[in-house]
């Protein structure tokens, strides 16, 4: 008999919580929190303690499958890989390496996204390899690398207990990051002043000091006009502002002319809580904002960016203690999957494809010639492969059938294809559609390491093997970049792949899972010496100097019509997660929100004829859906809000895939829609 | 390798009380973890500093644990905890070793505890109990709207995360458990409203042994443990009685006259 408590990573947020998961006989059979760990301080959300719950689910994929005459049949590992093989080779010789593209994956490991990308790049001579970070903070990582030279969040979690001011816009932190929030809460008991930029009414919004509703996609607008106040009121850090950043001038000429009252007339918020809320911020000593997918999710996401930065750079917020700005990434690995490169345009270490000495090192290390474009965006490769330029996909842990915008149109995309191949541990909404399907390991029965929201290295420890003959995908990966007559995937295990990644990665030099297993450590860690970085841009920013971007206020892509009079904006709720894939099949999650609804203001609701549980139909200009209503006083007017995680009335056949230009990131958080009974 | 907390433990779990196996703590990765060793294997570098809530932990494993007798350590909390689990038979007497440890004056401290020493003290040093909880005298001075109001404040901050039951070594119910019931907790989203604590202390209140668990697992830091001591004291006044002992039979499940109840319900 053997009783095992393994120490591993949450496999939901980004927070990156450990706990241990309880496994006596190979039967996992809860999970214990970890009450030294120094980001969950041995708390956790209901979704942490149900994170065993999905791992031994009779659902899971146990065998690879393929498709023969249009159905999907058991296949032995040989066949199935074969038949991935044979394909690529044929569609790469006859349309060209840029034909094809690769998914990579925010639920895998750093390990694995970096022989994802490296498959990509080196095997099959594209630099097509992008994953879902482009639907979350694609615009963090343009918007910040564009004024600070890093695209992450500059501070660290446990830096929130000890602020003054917290600044929360477009995050449901309780729900979405609870144990981020729950840092939030031990700040405001110990007197810092919380305030919440959110149309809708959150949980933290309720316990807030301020609470400022802005009509969704007037961002710029709020940002800018405490950008007025605090230079008008004399609040700008003049000292900070001069010795460390370049452009203020300009920004000064367009915040200008946005007065309290001009913003009160674009975004709904009452002059005097602006301004108070902006002297607020500016006059705490130590403030801190953090922002998500409200902030991200637009189709100018990288200018709101942008925005915030130029917020913190002029009240001199930032590069110190328990301030500056502070994405919150969503999922367990979206932060390591960009770092290890699983980014079209940047290889590990956001190292830019189309530099030529960065490159040429690439070449060395990995002893082929590599493609100085880069690649295709997640978003851009749907249009392509509808256009019938890409021809085949090969998709590690992603579920675009459900999470993608404007779903009509992914699915005849990926109908298109010639060959798409699907790593899951489900059989997902994209599974169902491919030629081959491979069934992968889940978080619990590998090893290696997760790069949370506050940029720290967290172990995975395999705690149970894979069901069936499912494999861990960095074994997949490597298997196919050998069948494909490569030589650079003999990796014995993920510590000799972060090994190699930390040759060719400057953040990730002094990087192992040695150093990794007993101690948090924070990237850059630039050798084997440094004990990693809490707090980034302390004395410079890491290029050079600050720099401040002018920016206007723009419509967002689409407005209310008469046909369609309501703004549509999209999230999550606390107990589901993404695409739902594993917390719907966690009886306790569940059981707590289990079915797809729609929360409508009950003025609107009233006019509409409208009840708390009737059955409404939501269209847009995309599609339309069915689902309950739940008639709330949590929502501005005008607005209405559906979770993204259900595939039965997926969110996504209304979204906008309309794109921010310098990430491509869509519009999932402003679309123009219609509500009646159905 | 084994440090002298753990010689000291193997000596008396294994040679003198004849455990098959022992569910401690120790320092792994960089921080502290729960282990069960079997007998026969280094213990490892043993820590008895951090409260992990070992009888929860014994309570997840013990039905898959057919065999064998499990040493435990028990601090006096601990001990009161198996009682209620012992005598619910929940676990089989015979299959548990006690292994007491008297907890450390900061310990006490923090949990503000009026009962810190075990029966019989294996490990550490017994000291005094702690003079009361500072936040009761402040809500005593407070009116009644004040405290109603301080209450609603605490609880709004809450996450329904149920590490407030899950990690209480008392909270049995498993799979149907009340709170997640639509007819007592009928609101979907978060927080929770207040009947979700209601029932909680009130489903608790003839099992909870003031470990203080619930309040440490809280990510909103709502002073749970000062509720519970609140409530124990009212249990106190009220039927003379305190959870914890396997020979008393709680007042909730018995007549007025103090006869059990004829099909009395033994969860609650
Ligand atoms: S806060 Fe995030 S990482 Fe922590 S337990 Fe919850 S879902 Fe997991
Ligand atoms: S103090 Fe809390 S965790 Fe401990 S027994 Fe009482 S209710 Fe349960
Ligand atoms: S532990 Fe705290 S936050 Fe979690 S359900 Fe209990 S009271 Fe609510």
């Amino acid at each position: 008999m053997s009783v095992e408590h393994v120490l591993t990573t949450c496999p939901y947020c980004g927070t990156g919580c450990n706990f241990f998961l309880q496994v006596v006989d190979g039967r996992l059979t809860s999970v214990v929190p970890c009450k030294t760990d120094e980001i969950s301080l041995g708390r956790l959300c209901i979704k942490g303690y149900n994170a065993h719950a999905f791992v031994q689910h009779p659902d899971r994929l146990k065998n690879p499958m393929v498709r023969e005459k249009g159905q999907l049949v058991k296949a032995s590992w040989d066949q199935a890989l074969d038949r991935i093989v044979k394909a690529l080779k044929e569609i790469r010789d006859k349309h060209g390496p840029d034909s094809i593209v690769l998914l990579a994956s925010a639920k895998c490991t750093n390990e694995e996204n970096y022989v994802f990308q490296k498959l990509a790049r080196a095997v099959l001579g594209t630099n097509n390899v992008d994953h879902c970070a482009r639907l979350c903070h694609a615009s963090t990582v343009t918007g910040l690398l564009y004024s600070f030279g890093s695209g992450a969040m500059t501070n660290t979690i446990p830096e929130f207990d000890g602020a003054d001011c917290i600044l929360v816009t477009g995050s449901n932190t309780l729900e979405a990051h609870p144990i981020i929030g729950s840092r939030m809460l031990r700040a405001k008991e110990k007197g810092a002043k919380i305030i919440v930029v959110d149309p809708r009414d959150t949980p933290l919004s309720r316990i807030s000091h301020i609470h400022l509703s802005q009509r969704s996609g007037t961002d710029v607008a709020w940002i800018n006009g405490m950008l007025k106040v605090i230079i008008d009121e004399g609040l700008a850090d003049e000292e900070f502002v001069k010795a460390r950043t370049t452009a203020f001038e300009d920004l000064k000429k367009v915040v200008e002319s946005y007065t309290p009252e001009k913003v009160e007339s674009i975004t709904g918020i009452p002059k005097e809580k602006l301004v108070e809320a902006a002297r607020l911020y500016a006059r705490s000593k130590k403030a801190m904002i953090a922002y998500a997918m409200g902030i991200t999710q637009h189709s100018n996401g990288t200018d709101l960016v942008k925005s915030i930065a130029n917020l913190a750079m002029a009240t001199g917020h930032i590069g110190k203690e328990s301030t500056g700005v502070n994405p919150l990434r969503g999922q367990c690995n979206v932060q390591g999957a960009c770092d290890s490169g699983g980014l079209p345009n940047l290889y590990p270490g956001y190292q830019r494809v189309d530099d030529e000495a960065v490159r040429a090192k690439f070449e060395k290390a990995w002893g082929v010639r590599l493609s100085p474009t880069p690649g295709l965006t997640l978003t851009r490769a749907m249009n392509d492969a509808m256009a019938g330029k890409v021809k085949a996909m090969v998709v590690f842990g992603e579920n675009v059938m459900v999470s993608d915008p404007d779903l009509n149109h992914v699915e005849e995309a990926l109908k298109k294809l010639e060959f798409l191949a699907v790593t899951d541990i489900f059989l997902t909404e994209t599974a169902k559609m491919a030629d081959v399907v491979l069934p992968a390991a889940c978080y619990a029965e590998k090893d290696g390491t997760f790069t949370n929201t506050d940029r720290a290295l967290r172990m995975l420890r395999k705690a149970v093997e894979p069901p069936g003959e499912a494999r861990a995908d960095w074994i997949i990966a490597c298997d196919l970049g050998r069948r494909l007559g490569s030589k650079g995937f003999e990796f014995s295990s993920p510590a000799d792949i972060m090994a190699e990644m930390a040759t060719v990665t400057p953040i990730f030099a002094g990087i192992t899972h040695e150093r990794v297993d007993g101690k948090v450590l924070r990237w850059p860690v630039p050798d084997k010496d440094h004990s990693g970085t809490r707090i980034l841009h302390v004395q410079k920013f890491t290029r050079g100097q600050g720099q401040f971007a002018p920016i206007e206020h723009t419509p967002p892509a689409e407005v209310v019509s008469e046909e369609y009079p309501f703004i549509l904006t999209t999230g999550r709720n606390l107990f589901q997660y993404h695409t739902g894939t594993m917390t719907r099949r966690s009886p306790k999650l569940e059981r707590e929100a289990p079915e797809p609804y729609v929360e409508i203001r009950g003025e609107d609701a009233k006019k509409l004829g409208i009840a708390d549980g009737d059955r409404v139909s939501v269209s847009s200009r995309r599609g339309s859906i069915t689902l309950k209503a739940r008639v709330t006083d949590k929502i501005i007017e005008g607005t209405i809000f559906i979770p993204f995680h259900y595939a039965e009335a997926a969110a996504n056949r209304l979204t906008n895939a309309a794109l921010d230009p310098a990430s491509d990131i869509p519009e999932f958080k402003v679309c123009a829609a219609r509500i009646e009974r159905a | 390798m084994v440090n002298d907390l753990g010689r000291k433990l193997a000596k008396l779990a294994f040679e003198e009380r004849g455990a098959d196996m022992l569910l401690v703590m120790r320092e792994e990765h960089g921080n502290v973890v729960p282990a069960m060793v079997p007998k026969g294997e280094d213990l490892g570098d043993v820590r008895l500093d951090i409260p992990y809530q070992l009888i929860t932990i014994l309570e997840n494993i013990y039905p898959w644990v057919s065999k064998g007798r499990i040493a435990i350590i028990t601090r006096r909390c601990d001990e009161k905890a198996l009682a209620e689990l012992v005598k619910r038979k929940y676990v089989d007497d015979k299959r548990i070793v006690r292994i007491g440890l008297a907890c450390s004056e900061d310990q006490i401290r923090r949990c503000r505890c009026e009962d810190p020493v075990p029966s019989k003290v294996d490990l550490g040093e017994p000291h005094a109990a702690a003079k009361g909880d500072e936040l009761i005298s402040r809500l005593e001075k407070m009116s009644q709207q004040e405290r109603l109001e301080f209450w609603a404040g605490q609880f709004k901050k809450c996450n329904k995360c149920f590490g407030c039951t899950l990690n209480c070594p008392v909270c049995f119910c498993d799979d149907d458990c009340v709170l997640e019931d639509r007819t007592f907790v009928a609101e979907p989203s978060v927080p929770p409203g207040l009947s979700f604590h209601m029932i909680r202390s009130y489903h608790m209140i003839d099992k909870c042994i003031e470990c203080g668990e619930c309040e440490r697992s809280c990510p909103a830091e709502i002073p749970l443990l000062t509720m519970r001591k609140l409530l124990a004291k009212d249990m106190k006044e009220l039927f003379k009685f305190r959870p914890g002992d396997e020979k008393t039979v709680s007042p909730l499940n018995t007549t007025l006259e103090g006869e059990q109840l004829e099909d009395g319900c033994d969860e609650c």
